[in-house]
């Protein structure tokens, strides 16, 4: 695919488990796009997560601030959309503010269960169309965690049937045109390799397509260790481990200058094993994972580290542009 | 005795907290069984709706109410429990019907309230709901004195403050004078929102309206009329949960991963424990990658010297490069464990490293355990 076509849909929601690496694989996505010429806003959902931590630091508010050349960051709070709705449409924004203090979205959404959801779109929205702030070429959602992604795409949809609502009824209905619509929207699910996540993962795609209408992207299966032997070299290490004799290996060491210790051998056996091991459990669970999808899944490979930072980031939008161009 | 040990032998209520996709179902569940493997009688309780839990235990599927664990699904692990194993999952709206039975004046009162549709719109939905729900389940499972130990696996809430305040956030929200001084009026008016003579209050149900549309109020209305007398009943609970929670039966396992963004919450979770008067029993830090000796001092120059040589050679390359990388890795964990060493000392400790094998069932809880434990022979 074209990465020009992957990013024809301006509005990319990113979601999938805690814990899987949902905001990294947004942040690079959205480097990808920057690299590609578009001005990107990330929008975080409600929460202090990590991704102005990737960018070096700071806080993110509910103004775009830029994160990196091209590259805007914001957290999308309801009670801030709410004020902005209010003000756009009703001129109310200070009555708003006053409320704001109160439990006043606490209250209204308790009234009207998925309005703060739709406060959130809402705000998507008004990005999308330019309506507030600055235009930006593509818009990248870092969701709530698959669970909660569900009730909140479905949110615009299920609206009208739990309260009448007169004008905000129509503006759903703009929500839900916008998210059906895979010329606008388009959710890239992220995934790990492990027996929970991937189950979750087929769960969701399913209930998207199905239940709530969207059309997905790919799907990215995050951390996969990269391949280590050629299915020959395996095969001469496993002979090597069975026989317990590494003279051989000693003497290429030598070879180069280099003198390894009894425990040298030991950890350069044992972390590789290691590595067959985890890649034989992930490579079970890759093919759970496919069989179970229509979607693409691209790979992403385990970086080899332990945090994450701007360089690592670049590295991950490398191989991202590689997966896609791949699909 | 290591900390988990020591709780085991201790404690009757464990609290599993920690940031998402850190393994807290899979340790409330591996300490659960290890402690009816020995004897007691254990309820898990999960937040989590996934059927993990359920799957591992061998269990179809879990209720509000604990299922028993049958012996059989221990035996094809070779186990033999000398206590017995329940689990269940938090439902939260039954629970809160639950709640509200148990505190409402009169069962009309509460059949009232449980056929509100702002009640129902909300059951199920309102922030901190979920929190409050579990802590009560938690209360009613402790004081009905049916288990020797109850583990509880909190919501996957990525900020651990949440966790904590929820219950306190949800009872406010009930009491909010500010709400209820906004609805008086309309409740007194006899539904027509222009009867009210508070004009701030005019203008906020008006705004209301707009939004929702005027119907909605009337529930409002009348589902804070029919919670009148029942707050002093809500708190007090909020107040008995919150003295359980900090008596020395409790015991908290803050779970963590070796991953700077883990780390980072779950330092931030000990120190308002601390704050608190929560008592701290153990920090568990998983997926931890294995350490097996020094990194190897090696030039990149004989690496890629040794990838291009023959076959043993270009093995050995791969081998050392192979190495590099999750010695790397080992360390830039290392830093991570080490600012945490800083505030969470080490004796509190316990290290679960990647295993081989996954914990989809009960060997698999049982190895994890074993680790948990510091006995490290693996079936």
């Amino acid at each position: 695919m074209q990465i020009e076509e992957f990013l024809h849909p301006r509005i990319l929601i990113v979601s999938g488990k805690g814990g899987v690496g949902k905001t990294t694989v947004s942040a690079a996505l959205a480097l990808v796009a920057a690299r590609h010429g578009r001005r990107v806003c990330i929008a975080e959902v409600d929460r202090k997560g990590t991704l102005p931590k990737l960018f070096g630091g700071g806080e993110l508010g509910y103004q775009p601030r830029e994160l990196s050349p091209g590259v805007w960051g914001m957290n999308i709070v309801p009670d801030e959309a709410l004020a902005e709705y209010l003000d756009v449409q009703y001129h109310m924004k200070r009555v708003a503010r006053i409320f704001s203090s109160t439990h006043f979205v606490d209250f209204i959404t308790a009234t009207a269960p998925g309005l703060k959801d739709i406060l959130v779109l809402g705000k998507v929205w008004y990005l999308e169309q330019g309506r507030t702030g600055p235009h930006f070429d593509t818009i990248i959602v870092d969701a709530p965690a698959a669970g909660h992604m569900l009730t909140f795409l479905s949110a615009p949809t299920g609206l009208s049937d739990a309260v009448r609502l007169g004008p905000v009824q129509r503006q759903a209905e703009w929500l839900v045109q916008m998210l059906q619509d895979p010329h606008r929207t388009r959710v890239h699910l992220v995934t790990i390799a492990e027996e929970m996540p991937i189950s979750e993962t087929i769960e969701t795609s399913q209930a998207l397509t199905e239940r709530v209408k969207i059309e997905t992207g790919c799907v990215f299966a995050n951390a996969i260790y990269p391949q280590l032997f050629t299915r020959g070299e395996r095969e001469m290490f496993d002979a090597l481990v069975d026989k317990g004799d590494f003279t051989e290996l000693r003497g290429e060491a030598a070879h180069v200058g280099l003198r390894l210790e009894k425990e040298d051998v030991e950890a350069l056996i044992n972390y590789a094993t290691f590595r067959e091991a985890r890649r034989e459990i992930q490579a079970k669970h890759l093919r759970k994972l496919k069989k179970g999808l229509d979607e693409t899944v691209a790979e992403l490979p385990f970086l080899f580290a332990a945090g994450l930072d701007l360089p690592l980031l670049e590295e991950m939008a490398d191989v991202i542009e590689e997966r896609v161009e791949q699909l | 005795m290591n900390p988990i040990q020591e709780i085991l032998a201790k404690k009757e209520i464990v609290v599993c907290a920690g940031s998402g996709g850190v393994g807290k179902t899979t340790t409330s569940a591996a300490v659960g069984l290890r402690a009816a493997v020995e004897g007691k009688k254990v309820a898990v309780l999960t937040i989590d709706p996934a059927k993990r839990l359920a799957s591992s235990l061998g269990l179809k599927e879990l209720s509000n109410s604990p299922t028993k664990v049958p012996p059989r699904k221990f035996e094809s692990a070779d186990l033999k429990p000398k206590g017995e194993l329940w689990a269940m999952m938090l439902d939260t709206k039954t629970t809160f019907d639950e709640v509200v039975m148990h505190y409402a004046p009169t069962q009309e009162q509460a059949e009232r309230i449980i056929a509100n549709r702002f009640y129902r719109n909300i059951a199920g939905t309102l922030s901190g709901t979920q929190e409050y729900m579990a802590m009560e389940k938690l209360y009613e499972l402790y004081a009905g004195g049916d288990y020797d130990m109850i583990v509880i696996d909190t919501p996957p809430t990525r900020n651990a403050l949440d966790f904590l305040d929820a219950p306190k956030r949800m009872t406010d929200f009930f009491d909010s004078k500010v709400l209820k001084w906004f609805l008086l009026p309309y409740m007194k008016a006899g539904g027509g929102i222009f009867k009210v003579a508070n004009m701030a209050a005019t203008t906020f149900l008006r705004l209301v309206k707009r939004i929702v549309g005027s119907d909605v109020l009337e529930d409002t209305a009348e589902f804070f009329g029919n919670l009148e007398g029942m707050y002093d009943g809500f708190k007090q609970r909020a107040r008995d949960v919150a003295a359980l929670l900090q008596s020395d039966v409790t015991s908290f396992v803050v779970v963590t991963s070796p991953a700077e963004e883990s780390v980072t919450e779950a330092t931030f979770f000990a120190s308002r424990l601390n704050e608190s008067g929560l008592p701290f029993g153990a920090l568990v830090v998983n997926r931890v990658h294995p350490k097996w000796a020094d990194a190897i001092d090696v030039k990149p120059r004989q690496i890629s010297r040794l990838e291009q040589g023959e076959d043993t050679s270009r093995l050995l390359g791969k081998l050392i490069a192979n190495e590099q990388q999750f010695s790397k890795v080992v360390s830039l964990e290392e830093r991570n464990l080490d600012a945490l060493a800083r505030k969470i000392p080490r004796h509190r400790w316990v290290r679960v490293p990647y295993l081989e094998r996954e914990a989809v069932d009960i060997g698999g809880l049982s190895a994890i355990a074993d680790q948990l434990l510091g006995n490290h022979s693996r079936g």
